[in-house]
């Protein structure tokens, strides 16, 4: 054991030290953290990939340690293993900081050749038959790809014989370390002990909202829920964090190749051509240590934090939680606040109540959209649900981004109506929640030709008005309300309608009120312009 | 740990002994001398590599181990007093087992067999006759394939082909008058070594002022390690192809180029950034120095939305938030190399929070910069064509209505553009609009929109264009 210890400093020392001649301070972890999750920019409505998260966290950590006077090195362990190096900031050292250095040369079969090439080994040789172990001083002459070996004797290639052979290291070489190192030099001018902050962005942490909106049954409120809910894909733990999350959508620039990969490899030992009678296949025992990490599946935890309920889409109404995300603003975006400290645990998801309201009233609308002097067979009408963010109309918060499930009540238990993508809403904004089509409700456009008018008879060149009509079928036992809108990209203009016409979206639009169990009829002229002029080209000089 | 426990159990002697011991010199430390350093932004660098070198008289060859893995071999060029160059190779022929085994044809080598029933060892002298698909050997007057019947065989190469290296290795053929020690230079160019600018931007909303840091990050991926080096950063990519012209991407935060200059170092019209130390730049390492630290700087915020041509939206749309500062002699007070800023303000706690980050382009000093940190979630515009019509033979005219809401508990100004109004034509005209608009060019034209505090404004105009 305590030739363990003595190999274990060893260790310590000799890896990842920027500067040799400089103490080494070694900060093991983090007393207290505060972890800042943003979403994943370039995830829209999909669901998260625990295993693959692509948003990140600004994480602050607070370590205390205790510095020598003079210059020193203090090398920072247990940082989210996501870092993006070069957005560390260190603050709280008495002498400042001199320089920061991330080193990734990694310990591995193929590094620890590589560092020790020129250098001397030692080989061991083991009789398969006797079981003697033999040992020899060698110099590694090349590697790691085909290891050339000098010894005593001459030169010699590694595990190219049949012998059970293998090569021992007195130490890991300098600058070797096992995981990409954060350390900053500083100053000190007396020996003390200083409370230092780091804060870095990392990658491999999301987060989302997920909406839960339960559906009353009196058909004209509802019940707004939502979850928020953060990922970690790190191996590191946040122990009693606090947690906040960021909803809008800060800029994030690609990162570029400014940082070197880790280096790491495998030894491929290759030897001189053997006969094909006498290619004895040997295993090499490849070791891996890789930038790229890879998690087991399905081991990933959930928590739910100040609720019993595990999976909101299967609960009837809105959950009921003791503890619900602070909000504020932080610039134009917006942060929610964790009031509670929390444990940000390794491959894990937690989850907290972001916001419910309840008996928002809810307007059910129906929608289509048709291109005006079209022909269309009976297609069901879109439905919406419509709520105002407005404190009035019983919401009136920021809504962040996320997946919305609608629930409906029918026969007694809740069904699920619908799943529909939300973006980022402020306060004052409709929103809409698309939640399906309805079959009840038909829409159909005909074009309708006078008594004596026959389609044969067009003449191109001369168009003639043409008259169009749409109808609306209702098949429910209620009066519903539809939002047509007629997008016009013909050359001719919609003149005489039977019904008033708004204007929506730059487009004409028909509020239609249809009776129960009945249809309303919309009829309208399409009034020809004079032809358009070509389009036209750049450089065209015309003009 | 695993390596040094059976080492230290396991030192019986060895039994079969070699029969002739001979001394084997390991390498020392890196072979590299006085090394100095000059880092462009485009993945170049020129490396400096001042050595003591015997040097005999009349022809030698000098081989230069530690230089850049990535070096460009056509870039050397090799000084040292009272010598001439003959001629420089970069010879990249590696040592490998089978080319050892290749480079042994017609030689004689020493195999070791071990017995499979007794461990025994017997050693012969072969000749190596072919190491085609297979080596064959000539044992005495016997021929024999080399493990042909899967038995363990040792082989033992008497010497390494000179011309065969761990590493591609630089050598230079000098013709010397005299001998001696004596400094020889050796200058190349190398990719791997890069280096950009990051900054910390700590923007205080309020009082309308950025503190910020500046840090110099130089990355090392040349598989080579440059040890005790004088290192100094150039502002530039010296490089035909990205001489002027367009595409340069970072831009667009830079609104007006300043006119100023610094007080730092040049090279040309480059800048340069000097370590103050020598430093040891370990090879797969990031490191990052401080060039500047500016408290106080006057920013402020600014919202900006450009909607282009016949743009009708059904959903709103943010607005860019975008954090306008200077660095001329009153803000930042230095020319800016190109990298990323990363902006944070503080939240409700106190707590510095991150809010978006963007690039910067090579910025002169005094010039006014502006970076889109982010989309505001509460500041949005929605622009709907409202109307078009024909008006002539080749005349058309568009009227647009923008909506801008704002739910902030602030009044706001948004910077609103209508861009693409020159098509090929100069001749578009605004023939109506609800606010003064300025015309920054003749493709696009801006309008300063006061929002009121949780209010919405609108903007109506009529262009009349000739399509």
């Amino acid at each position: 054991m305590r030739r363990g210890g003595l190999a274990l400093a060893l260790l310590l020392l000799a890896a990842g030290v920027p500067a040799a001649a400089q103490p080494l301070v070694v900060s093991p972890g983090p007393e207290a953290a505060s972890v800042t999750v943003y979403r994943n920019p370039d995830r829209r409505d999909s669901e998260f990939d625990l295993d693959w998260l692509e948003g990140y966290a600004l994480i602050t950590e607070t370590r205390t340690l205790r510095l020598p006077a003079g210059e020193s090195v203090i090398r920072f362990e247990g940082v989210a293993g996501g870092i993006v190096p070069v957005s560390a900031i260190v603050s709280g050292l008495p002498g400042g900081v001199g320089e920061k250095t991330r080193d990734a040369r990694l310990i591995s079969p193929g590094t620890l050749v590589d560092a020790a090439l020129g250098r001397r080994v030692h080989i061991r040789r083991t009789n398969r038959r006797t079981g003697k172990v033999t040992e020899a001083d060698a110099v590694i002459r090349s590697g790691p790809n085909g290891i050339v070996l000098q010894t005593a004797e001459g030169f010699e290639a590694l595990r190219c014989t049949g012998v059970p052979e293998t090569l021992l290291y007195d130490q890991i070489p300098e600058g070797l370390s096992d995981k990409p190192t954060l350390a900053v030099s500083t100053t000190t001018r007396a020996a003390t002990t200083a409370t230092v902050r780091l804060s870095y962005l990392a990658t491999g942490f999301d987060w989302q909202a997920s909406y839960v909106a339960n559906l009353a049954p009196d058909g004209k409120t509802l019940d707004l829920f939502a979850w928020l809910t953060l990922a970690n894909s790190n191996d590191e733990s946040f122990v009693d964090a606090r947690a906040n999350a960021i909803a809008g959508e800060p800029n994030k620039v690609e990162e570029g190749d400014s940082e070197p990969a880790p280096v790491s490899s495998e030894i491929s030992l290759r030897c001189w051509p053997q006969g094909t009678t006498s290619d004895i296949p040997y295993t090499v025992p490849v070791q891996s240590v890789g930038g790229e990490e890879y998690y087991e599946q399905g081991g990933a935890d959930i928590v739910v934090t100040g609720s019993r309920i595990r999976n909101p889409n299967l609960s009837s109404s809105s959950p009921v939680t003791v503890i619900s995300a602070e909000q504020e603003d932080l610039g134009d975006l917006k942060l929610y606040r964790i009031p509670i400290p929390v444990t940000v645990a390794a491959h894990a998801q937690k989850q907290v109540a972001l916001l419910s309201r309840s008996k928002v009233p809810y307007e059910r609308i129906y929608g289509a959209t048709l291109r005006a002097g079209g022909e269309d067979e009976p297609t069901p009408a879109g439905i919406l649900l419509r709520v105002w963010n407005t404190r009035e109309k019983g919401l009136g918060l920021p809504l962040p981004e996320g997946n919305v499930a609608v629930f409906e009540p029918a026969g007694g238990t809740m069904m699920l109506a619908a799943e529909t993508p939300m973006r980022d809403r402020a306060v004052g904004e409709k929103v809409e929640f698309e939640v399906g089509e309805s079959p009840d409700v038909q829409i159909l456009q005909r074009r309708v030709l006078k008594k004596d008018e026959k389609e044969q008879d067009e003449d191109d060149d001369h168009p003639r008005p043409r008259v169009y009509e749409v109808e609306i079928s209702n098949a429910r036992a209620l009066p519903i309300t539809l939002e047509l809108s007629l997008v016009n990209y013909a050359n001719a203009k919609i003149v005489k309608p039977s019904h008033k016409l708004g204007l929506k979206d730059g487009s004409r639009m028909w509020l239609a009120r249809v009776p129960a169990n009945g249809r309303a009829t919309l009829r309208y002229t399409m009034k020809p312009l004079p032809p358009k002029p070509e389009p036209p080209d750049e450089g065209d000089d015309d003009g | 740990m695993r390596c040094l426990l059976p080492l230290l159990l396991l030192a019986a002697p060895a039994a079969a002994q070699p029969p002739a011991a001979r001394p084997i010199s390991p390498v020392g430390p890196s072979a590299q001398g006085d090394v100095a350093i000059t880092i462009y932004n485009n993945d170049l660098a020129l490396v400096q590599d001042t050595r003591q070198l015997a040097i005999p008289a009349g022809l030698s060859r000098q081989e230069f181990p530690d230089v850049s893995a990535q070096i460009r071999a056509d870039t050397v060029s090799f000084a040292s007093p009272d010598t001439g160059i003959v001629e420089q190779n970069f010879d990249y022929d590696l040592l490998s087992p089978g080319k050892l085994m290749e480079k042994a044809v017609g030689k004689v080598v020493t195999i070791v067999r071990i017995n499979p029933a007794t461990g025994g060892e017997t050693r012969e002298q072969a000749k190596v006759l072919a190491a085609n698909g297979g080596v064959v050997l000539q044992i005495g007057s016997r021929i024999e394939v080399l493990r042909d019947d899967g038995l363990p065989v040792r082989v033992i190469f008497d010497q390494v082909p000179p011309n065969l290296r761990a590493r591609p290795t630089l050598s230079v053929s000098v013709e010397s008058s005299r001998a001696g020690i004596r400094p020889a230079r050796l200058t190349y160019l190398t990719k791997g070594l890069g280096w950009q600018a990051d900054y910390v931007a700590a923007f205080d909303e309020a009082a309308g002022k950025i503190d910020v840091q500046g840090w110099i990050t130089l990355s090392n991926s040349t598989g080579t390690g440059f040890e005790n080096a004088k290192v100094v950063m150039v502002a530039g990519s010296p490089s035909g192809q990205n001489y002027g012209g367009y595409e340069r991407g970072d831009s667009a935060n830079l609104r007006r180029a300043g006119t100023e200059s610094g007080t730092r170092e040049r090279l040309g019209d480059y800048y340069l950034y000097p370590l103050e130390r020598r430093t040891t730049i370990a090879n797969a390492q990031t490191k990052q120095v401080s060039f500047l630290d500016v408290q106080g700087a006057p920013a402020r915020k600014a919202y900006e939305y450009r909607a282009s041509w016949l743009e009708t939206l059904a959903d709103p749309r943010s607005v860019d938030t975008v954090l306008r500062f200077n660095n001329s002699s009153g803000g930042l007070g230095d020319q800016l190399p190109a990298g990323t800023v990363r902006v944070y303000v503080k939240d409700r706690r106190g707590d510095p929070q991150f809010i978006g980050e963007n690039r910067i382009g090579h910025t002169p000093m005094g010039s006014e910069l502006a970076i889109r940190t982010g989309a505001a979630f509460d500041v949005k515009v929605k622009a709907v064509v409202e109307k078009r019509e024909k008006v002539g033979e080749k005349r058309w005219r568009t009227t647009m209505r923008y909506t801008l809401t704002n739910a902030r508990p602030q009044a706001v100004t948004v910077d609103l553009s209508q861009a693409g109004l020159d098509w090929g034509w100069e001749d578009t005209r605004i023939a109506e609009e609800s606010l003064k608009s300025e015309r920054f060019s003749s493709d696009g034209i801006i309008w300063h929109v006061p929002v009121p505090a949780n209010g919405e404004a609108t903007v109506t105009a009529t262009f009349d264009t000739r399509y």
